[in-house]
């Protein structure tokens, strides 16, 4: 009887890819039954729509299709790069990505941190219920509240005593939209770094309190060292979403007034295309977006590989 | 350098909220439980109690005794690392009960070495010294010398991971003494050795106590490791001291039934026996053998004034002799151990050890072989049938 071995069977890096490959060989049609659903999902809708990217390089013609539309090669990144509004859409995207990105990832961090050092289990799991629950509510109804809670009747302004309309100021649009995101995605996103905390060890910790490390000393030495790897993972991954902001969010807390700085390419390209029609130029506009996101997903993994010993995506 | 002493020191874990509710529906009537055998009482569960020691300067105290009997929470008190519930804990003459660990002068050692992954051997090495601001130059001194003493030199720009189990825990023993502490506190430090590694280990360790001259609290679940190390053993049960002593003492005296079944490897031989007091002599009766007690057990017994009774007689696999005539049993296994011959024998309904010195093998003995031994009136231990105390105590 034909003995098979595990996939780690230990034995130096070649040996155990040569011991998987047999392990793999021996069983596949295992491999087969678990992969196909998920490799044929991703075929049907990851790979097949990339065909839709023609419609970027053509005047699309719904009633052509793809195909049959008039091939125009460049003309609508031309078009889109040379517009005097593609600064300002690109700038205001990068602005709301990189601000959110620098107020929003390490807000999660923070988060995990805090909720690692709340010693009674049940109420760090009340508090932990608490700070998850924003991120179950729609994007539509957060920006509901939000207005609601900024309109000139609303609770802010009873509060501060004003009757400020902030939807309609430009330079308040990018705070409610960063802050109102931590508020919803913070408790959630924490989770995997209260996942990662959870592997700090319990010992090193003790140590460090004995080596005589403040909490601050404790957290450099014990807690983010084993959730560094982590943390960079989910940088990486973000910053290769930077221009991918969410075009529904945007588009419900925007308002003709603030439009100077909440007209982003998403909100431009819906616009574009659904609402006006011009499906070729709202996709070459979308693809722009996207080359530059895998762009910056390449150059930052590059980056934090030299910085981290390699480790990256 | 320090004395140490514990004075009535007891740890209550306090009960959540759920565990107190349940408590609080428990009947007036009804008896007080116990949840592993650690006593629970309306505080909550109690971890250690009236736990009583004075560790002299530069003493080597080993705190022995089975899993959940309360060692390492003591540890752990002496450590700042649990709360202390009740009773005082003095360092060097000053109560340290609410003093913050790192201001107790003392330095740890865990089981699973507790190095900072991300640092190499001299950055583990230097971090305590580091977060106290010791002049560079002074921390590279005591990291060298102490990396000296541990022979770990070579390995100094290593980080954890790229060292074997042994070479962890040096370097663990060696971040605690570059700190030159006034206690050194071990807790269960060769546990994840090998059998090899940690016989060396242990050496190292005696090795390593006349070289810092240090006072030392070191917790083992390992008998062997107490009675190797220890200038006195500390041998605990459910919270409680089961007895305090020499390796020596507690090996040749034990206090208990408990004490006598686990120090000594293999553990004691018992037997149901009867103890009978003839004047000022005392006699031992078991499987129809008798003997005299030797004279300081009977002075002791006699000063305890002991009356004959049922007992639950003690000897060591060691100190029982084959022979012709004696309690008689029946072979079940001989284990050839090299030097010596570990007999496993039926005998008066108990399951009973003999070693035999392999050069005083008369015969090979195969499994249900007859077999009589004696034993002598110096080595047997008399514990009462009701308390299990050794009624020499």
């Amino acid at each position: 009887m034909k003995k098979s071995l595990p996939p780690n069977a230990s034995g130096g890096k070649s040996s155990a890819l040569h011991n998987f490959g047999v392990y793999v060989r021996q069983h596949w049609q295992l491999y087969v039954i678990f992969m196909l659903p998920a490799f044929a999902l991703t075929i049907i809708f990851r790979y097949i729509p990339m065909g839709g990217i023609l419609m970027a390089f053509t005047e699309y013609n719904p009633i052509r299709g793809i195909l049959g539309s008039e091939w125009v090669g460049f003309e609508h990144f031309q078009r889109f790069l040379s517009s005097p509004d593609f600064m300002t859409y690109l700038m205001n995207t990068l602005k709301l990505s990189i601000f959110g990105l620098l107020w929003g990832f390490p807000a999660p961090i923070l988060l995990a941190f805090l909720l690692n050092r709340i010693m009674s289990k049940k109420t760090k799991q009340r508090i932990q219920l608490i700070l998850y629950m924003p991120n179950f509510i729609s994007v539509i109804v957060l920006c509901g509240i939000v207005r609601i809670l900024l309109s000139p009747t609303g609770m802010l302004n009873s509060l501060l005593g004003t009757n400020t309309n902030f939807m309609t100021m430009p330079s308040a649009f990018r705070t409610i939209y960063i802050a109102s995101g931590i508020w919803q995605g913070a408790g959630w996103a924490s989770i995997i770094y209260t996942a990662a905390l959870s592997n700090a060890s319990k010992e090193l910790t003790e140590a460090a309190v004995i080596d005589g490390a403040n909490i601050f000393q404790q957290i450099k030495a014990v807690e983010w060292p084993a959730i560094k790897d982590t943390v960079l993972i989910q940088f990486i991954m973000s910053v290769g979403n930077i221009m991918s902001v969410g075009f529904e969010k945007a588009y419900a807390l925007q308002t003709d007034m603030n439009l100077a700085t909440s007209e982003i390419i998403s909100t431009y390209v819906y616009k574009k295309g659904l609402l006006e029609g011009d499906y070729g130029f709202s996709t070459a506009v979308g693809l722009f977006n996207t080359v530059i996101n895998v762009v910056l997903l390449i150059s930052m993994n590059q980056i934090v590989k030299k910085m981290n010993e390699g480790k990256g995506i | 350098m320090a004395e140490v002493q514990l004075k009535n020191i007891k740890k209550v874990y306090p009960f959540i909220s759920g565990e107190d509710k349940k408590k609080s529906r428990k009947k007036a009537d009804e008896p007080e439980k116990k949840k592993a055998n650690l006593q629970i009482t309306d505080e909550g569960v109690v971890a250690v109690q009236a736990f009583n020691l004075d560790i002299k300067d530069k003493e080597f105290i080993v705190l022995v005794g089975p899993s959940g009997c309360g060692k390492s929470t003591t540890l752990r008190m002496v450590a700042g690392l649990e709360e202390i519930s009740d009773g005082e804990l003095i360092i060097d003459g000053k109560v340290m009960n609410d003093v913050a660990p790192k201001d107790r002068d003392i330095a740890m050692v865990f089981q699973n070495y507790a190095l900072y992954p991300h640092m190499t051997v001299y950055e583990n090495m230097a971090f305590s010294l580091k977060l106290r601001k010791v002049p560079k130059d002074e921390i590279d001194r005591k990291v060298r010398e102490a990396a000296e003493i541990l022979d770990i030199t070579q390995y100094l720009d290593r980080k954890p991971k790229a060292l074997s189990g042994g070479q962890r825990q040096r370097v663990a023993i060696g971040r605690a003494i570059v700190r030159a502490p006034k206690v050194m506190l071990m807790d269960e430090p060769l546990s994840n050795l090998d059998a090899k590694l940690r016989n060396e280990m242990r050496a190292e360790i005696i090795k390593l106590r006349h070289r810092i001259n240090t006072t030392f609290m070191y917790v083992t679940h390992d008998q062997t490791e107490a009675m190797t190390l220890g200038d006195r053993i500390v041998i605990m049960r459910d919270g409680y001291i089961q007895q305090i002593g020499t390796p020596q003492e507690v090996f040749n005296h034990p206090s208990n039934l408990f004490v006598a079944g686990f120090i000594g490897m293999p553990v004691m031989n018992f037997f149901d026996g009867k103890l009978t007091r003839e004047g000022d002599k005392f006699f031992v009766e078991v499987g129809g053998y008798k003997v005299e007690l030797a004279k300081e057990k009977e002075e002791r017994l006699l000063k305890n004034n002991v009356q004959s009774q049922p007992v639950t007689l003690g000897v060591r696999p060691e100190h029982t002799d084959v022979g012709e005539t004696g309690i008689a049993g029946k072979v079940d296994v001989a284990e050839m151990m090299g030097s010596s011959v570990h007999l496993h024998i039926s005998a008066e309904g108990r399951d009973v050890i003999i070693i035999v010195p392999t050069i005083d093998m008369k015969k090979n003995y195969a499994l249900g072989d007859p077999i009589h031994f004696t034993f002598g009136g110096n080595v047997a231990h008399v514990f009462s049938k009701e308390t299990d105390k050794n009624l020499e105590f």
